[in-house]
């Protein structure tokens, strides 16, 4: 076995092994932590759980791995740091901006080995993180529209919603930073884009999580906790994964990495799969279980069996239709993307319809614990899905799409082949 | 449309580096020993010139196998102006002689 190939398994094993390690940590966690001590049944319950969750990552990691590695990966495999880190630094310009990342590859070539080409290749990749823009004024108005954005909602959110104080200053502040940002790498303003569907299903799925949010943290900014102690709706640290998530989808679905816009196909794969994800937690949470006690259903299963139903078969169609790995992995990172602020705000508006009818907890039908107690559920948990569950199988399904769509075309060339 | 703005210092002795020979082609790591400039330094001047229409670019045309072309660089009409204009003007700087030691050093400023 040659090094390249070597390299190649080994590195599709690291891989594996740096999907499970979070999950075995998890499970050590787990046992460690528990209030009392655990029986056998216990153990393996929690144990095969990790590995429910666990082993469709391990498998991700290594198709991923292996993706990469044969189309980029062995190359890279003959690059020294050096090279590496150019080839890294290259990947991250924006499109138009490309032709300039060629000729910084090709002109490291030319450095003789040691420390000059270290230089040269920081010196690039300096460059491809902070490339030119055509003017700094739109950079500097930017900048400064975001800084005062930043400042009026820390006043305004002060004063009209304390409760939602923290999530309000992260939001803004990462969203002002990421348009700074996005005017900065950027001499083109409206270049290639994806799209008003994507960018419509993003804005609409965003604007109704601000919307929910503001109305829970103005209505219920508390409710009952374990022993009846009275608990935030929306503690710091929650506060601060919803906006890093609504704003890092917002940023991916308007201003999307070059790599990701390209698969027009994909793309309206991943926007099928967003809809028909919420659209079922929707017709689940309304028509399936109608009149059930308290307690008695929630919509975890909703969380185990949508991405099974959707996002498995959607990124395998996609990668058959598109006859590629990578059509499928795109339409399910765009399902991903979009389903996420759109999932959020479907989960707060039923929440206030299921605490209307006495229903309880949309997790778990659990209660009465108050309204204001969905909204930390509404977030980690459908989040938590969509990155656990949802993603690891839209990679095995975009890797079944693939394969099969590559034995399709194997097969075609004897089928037109006319007989002798 | 060729912004009349005075380029920045950099830009300025790239500019001047460029118009010694204004019909060659040159290449960005020769121009950084030439001119001791880091590639962090030299590439965002170089982008910008192309921006304003002040440098033309092209691939290079025939190339050996197992490398991949480079990209050369040359003043445009307009550059060409730009250069004769700075060159008159009495604060423009003469474009500093190669120093040995290769690319990845600064200028330093006078005095330190």
């Amino acid at each position: 076995m040659n090094r390249t190939k070597r390299l190649g398994r080994l590195g599709g094993l690291a891989a594996s092994a740096a999907a499970a390690a979070p999950f075995a940590w998890l499970w050590v966690l787990q046992m460690r932590n528990a209030d009392d001590p655990l029986t056998a049944q216990a153990r393996l319950d929690m144990a095969i759980w990790m590995a429910v969750f666990g082993t469709p990552w391990m498998l991700a990691a290594w198709l991923l791995w292996r993706a990469w590695w044969r189309q980029a990966g062995a190359q890279l495999a003959t690059l020294d740091g050096p090279g590496w880190l150019l080839a890294a630094a290259v990947a991250t310009l924006p499109g138009d901006r490309r032709d300039w990342g060629a000729a910084m590859t090709a002109e490291l070539a030319q450095v003789p080995d040691g420390a000059a080409r270290w230089r040269f290749a920081v010196g690039c990749a300096r460059t491809t993180v902070f490339p030119p823009g055509g003017s700094r004024a739109p950079v500097g108005v930017a900048g400064a529209l975001a800084v005062v954005a930043i400042a009026a909602t820390a006043l305004g959110a002060g004063a009209a919603l304390p409760a939602g104080r923290v999530f309000a200053l992260t939001f803004v502040g990462l969203v002002g930073g990421l348009a700074t940002q996005a005017v900065a790498r950027s001499r083109r303003v409206g270049g290639a884009g994806p799209g008003p569907a994507v960018a419509g299903l993003a804005l609409a799925g965003v604007a109704g999580c601000l919307a929910f949010t503001i109305y829970y943290l103005a209505e219920h900014p508390f409710y009952d906790g374990v022993d009846l102690a009275v608990a935030v709706s929306l503690p710091p640290v929650t506060a601060m994964v919803l906006a890093v998530a609504l704003a890092g989808c917002l940023g991916l679905a308007l201003r999307p990495p070059r790599w990701l816009v390209g698969d027009r196909l994909a793309r309206w794969f991943g926007i099928a799969m967003a809809i028909a994800l919420v659209g079922g937690f929707l017709l689940d949470s309304r028509l399936v279980q109608p009149g059930l006690e308290r307690g008695s259903h929630g919509m975890m299963g909703y969380l185990l069996n949508g991405p099974l139903l959707v996002i498995l078969p959607g990124s395998a169609a996609a990668a058959a239709v598109g006859r590629s790995f990578r059509s499928g992995l795109w339409a399910c990172a765009w399902a991903v993307v979009l389903a996420a602020p759109l999932l959020i705000a479907a989960w707060l508006a039923e929440a206030l319809r299921w605490d209307q009818v006495g229903r309880g907890l949309v997790l778990d039908g659990a209660g009465p614990l108050g309204v204001g107690a969905n909204l930390g559920n509404a977030i980690w948990w459908p989040l938590t899905f969509l990155v656990l569950w949802a993603l690891p199988l839209g990679v095995l399904g975009a890797a079944a799409g693939g394969t099969w769509a590559r034995r399709r075309r194997a097969r075609e060339p004897a089928d037109v082949v006319p007989a002798p | 449309m060729v912004s009349s703005r005075r380029p920045s210092e950099q830009a300025t002795t790239v500019i001047l580096a460029l118009a010694e020979q204004p019909a060659t082609w040159q290449y960005a790591y020769e121009l950084c020993q030439r001119l001791d400039l880091n590639a962090g330094t030299l590439y965002p001047t170089l982008m910008r010139l192309a921006d304003r229409g002040l440098l033309e670019t092209t691939w290079e045309p025939a190339v050996p196998a197992g490398r991949p072309p480079r990209h050369r660089y040359r003043l445009t009409g307009p550059g060409r102006v730009l250069a004769g204009r700075l060159a008159a003007e009495p604060t423009a700087r003469p474009a500093p002689a190669r120093v040995a030691g290769g690319v990845g050093r600064r200028p330093r400023p006078e005095g330190t």
